[in-house]
């Protein structure tokens, strides 16, 4: 790894484990090796959001060329989210494009993310059917994120009527979370669910 | 003396020097007074004054652009290259934003910041933000931003993104600032050769391509630019590599048709070709004796080799009826009554709607490629005649003149149908396609010609090339609009 990289990396890892977020317990990173070529972020749910209560899991890759290009990052955690693939967990944020600075930092990149679960940008979707919802069913959007948040990342509010539903498609021999995949992707309505699922 | 002979192309050796200015002073009243001088603009209808660049006449023309802003605006060469680059290199209004609001202007173009930042330096040695490692204080260095950061840090910076492409659009480092860097700041930090020449490459591209005036012609390998005076669908020639394209968009050559309507046909044609190969097989029966037979040549008008019936390849009807003023196989025939049939009625009419208009455009596309290869046996049959004592090579020549202008002729015609395809119903389109089928049916019989010359009595031929190609201008005339 260039040299360059591994002194940021260095820096930049003591700089998120002292800063005043970890003490709030609002953003964390790990060595997931010695190289300090790949990391695991997390990030807590904002508060007055969906995601509110849960904790989420960041698979941070770091290239040879940081910080003059940005790391790679994707959520680990499954997360219901406009501007982030329910399916691969990939990330369309700005900063990790083409407004990438090399003076950025991981806990500016952390903190983004933050920010970009407490306000969504559903006209720049990475996941166009999360999106369409968003867009005409906030309801519908916010019970759906919120259930996510309690199965994947721990978020405390159980919704019985969403588990009840999974549970008769699992019972139908459907996998759980394809069953959840498909009641979300269509508002909760088991019979359309099912027709897709069987079709 | 010497002056004379330089000015007087191509004068003879042997000549004496003032016989030779008699000559020229004879040959040039002689122009003057015999051939009208004639503005080709108004009447060529193709016609388009652009001018093939090198590489190095590009730099020269852009360079001089760019001294020209520095001088009137009083600005360094490298920012007043950014400000043309990022106003389609428009001079007049560039000065005009700036003698307007200077600070603003600089400031929309990205090269000055909107707030600046200010650095409190203390002591001999900083830190550098992206690379965290202490440098002395003369190494750093920032754009008009003032985000100061080490040089090495700057050069890694630079050559990341120009490997990445990036060239006219390189950002400061620093979180948030989009201010450009300047290509005299990029090269002072760029020492490696290769990393120089790859900068100076890739803008150079940017330029030419954000300057409305110049397209790099779009022939493989070729690094010719096309200077067009106006920004126009015209049709240009490279002089290098002989690519013929439309100078606005780039693609091959459409008169009549403009850039948007042959992109929505093309586009079209990719998606529909499927359907449309389906349909239109390769060989078609003889309407009279129904023997099957397939297409050897450019020329639509049949004859058949079994029955010697003469018959039109495109819609079979007999061939006399095409020999008249009339020729209406170009022409589709809406059906009057469409408005009161049913949705699957409508839609069937439409798909055939848009067969007979790429059938014909297929056709012709395939007729040119046949013409080609019909120059080949040209060849083959000329060098017989020679052989033979039929005339010289000289005098078979004028039947290479004729091919070249059939494939001009038919290359125009194939373009007319997208633009029939898409043009409104009424007046204007019957006066179209009438003219269409005008053009259609000289350059059938063009071509029928073409194929049978058995003389070196080239005054038919001659006669029906310029109908022929009177036909395509008078079309382009009163339809090409650009």
């Amino acid at each position: 790894m260039a040299n360059i990289a591994a002194q940021r990396i260095k820096r930049e890892f003591k700089e998120v484990i002292k800063s005043e977020e970890v003490a709030k317990c609002a953003i964390k990173v790990e060595l997931v090796n010695d190289s300090y070529t790949e990391l695991k972020g997390e990030i807590a749910g904002p508060p007055d959001t969906p995601y509110e209560g849960g904790t989420f899991v960041l698979e941070i890759k770091v290239p040879e060329t940081y910080p003059f290009n940005p790391p790679k990052v994707r959520f680990m955690t499954k997360i219901w989210h406009p501007n982030i693939s329910s399916v691969t967990g990939a990330i369309c944020l700005d900063i990790l494009k083409d407004q990438w600075a090399a003076a950025m930092t991981l806990r500016t990149v952390l903190l983004s993310l933050q920010a970009l679960l407490s306000a969504a940008e559903p006209d720049d979707p990475q996941d166009a059917v999360v999106a369409k919802q968003y867009r005409e069913n906030l309801e519908m959007f916010q019970i759906t994120a919120r259930h996510w948040t309690n199965v994947y990342a721990g978020g405390p509010h159980v919704n019985s009527d969403c588990d009840d539903k999974i549970r008769r498609l699992v019972d139908m021999g459907i996998e759980e979370h394809q069953a959840r995949a498909a009641l979300s992707s269509y508002n909760w309505d088991l019979e359309r669910a099912t027709e897709q699922l069987f079709s | 003396m010497e002056e004379i002979m330089t000015t007087s192309q191509g004068c003879e050796s042997d000549m004496d020097c003032s016989d030779n200015e008699c000559y020229e002073d004879y040959y040039n009243i002689n122009d003057d007074s015999d051939i009208e001088q004639v503005d080709p603009r108004k009447v060529d209808p193709e016609y388009f004054e652009f001018k093939c660049l090198y590489e190095e006449e590009v730099d020269r023309l852009l360079n001089e652009t760019v001294e020209t802003l520095s001088n009137i605006l009083h600005i360094p060469p490298s920012l007043a290259k950014v400000l043309l680059h990022g106003h389609q290199w428009n001079i007049e209004e560039v000065t005009r934003k700036y003698h307007d609001n200077p600070s603003n202007t600089l400031i929309t173009s990205k090269i000055e910041p909107v707030t600046t930042h200010s650095n409190i330096i203390m002591g001999r040695y900083m830190c550098c933000p992206v690379c965290v490692m202490p440098h002395p204080v003369d190494k750093f260095h920032s754009l008009t931003c003032g985000h100061l950061f080490c040089r090495d840090c700057w050069t890694m910076h630079f050559e990341v993104q120009i490997n990445q492409g990036i060239s006219t659009g390189i950002a400061c480092m620093a979180r948030e600032c989009d201010v450009l860097a300047p290509e005299d700041f990029v090269l002072r930090h760029l020492t490696r050769p290769n990393m120089r020449e790859k900068y100076q490459q890739f803008s150079f591209q940017d330029h030419v391509k954000s300057h409305p005036e110049l397209r790099f012609c779009p022939g493989p390998n070729c690094s010719i630019v096309v200077h067009g005076r106006e920004i126009k669908a015209k049709r240009a020639i490279c002089t290098q590599c002989k690519t013929t394209f439309c100078f606005k968009c780039g693609c091959d050559y459409h008169a009549p048709t403009d850039c948007q309507v042959i992109k929505k046909w093309l586009t079209k044609c990719a998606d529909d070709s499927e359907t449309a190969n389906y349909i239109s097989a390769h060989t078609k029966d003889c309407p009279k004796c129904h023997i099957c037979i397939e297409k050897n040549g450019g020329c639509n008008h049949m004859q058949c080799y079994n029955c010697k019936h003469d018959f039109c390849w495109m819609c079979l009807g007999d061939w006399k009826s095409h020999g008249s003023e009339y020729y209406e196989c170009s022409r589709y025939r809406e059906n009057p009554n469409i408005a009161h049939e049913s949705v699957h009625a409508q839609a069937r009419e439409a798909l055939k709607k848009y067969l007979h208009y790429y059938e014909r455009w297929e056709n012709h596309s395939k007729s040119l490629k046949l013409e080609e290869q019909t120059l080949g046996k040209l060849r083959s049959r000329i060098n017989q005649k020679v052989m033979s004592g039929l005339g010289t090579w000289i005098d078979w020549q004028y039947l290479f003149t004729a091919a070249n202008l059939l494939a001009k002729c038919r290359y125009t015609l194939q373009y007319t149908y997208p633009y029939a395809y898409y043009m409104d119903a009424g007046p204007r389109k019957e006066l179209f396609e009438y003219q269409q089928a005008q053009l259609e049916a000289e350059i059938e019989n063009l071509s029928w010609k073409i194929e049978r010359a058995e003389t070196t009595d080239r005054g038919d031929l001659e006669n029906q090339m310029d109908i022929a190609e009177k036909r395509r201008t008078t079309l382009l005339k009163d339809f090409l609009d650009v």
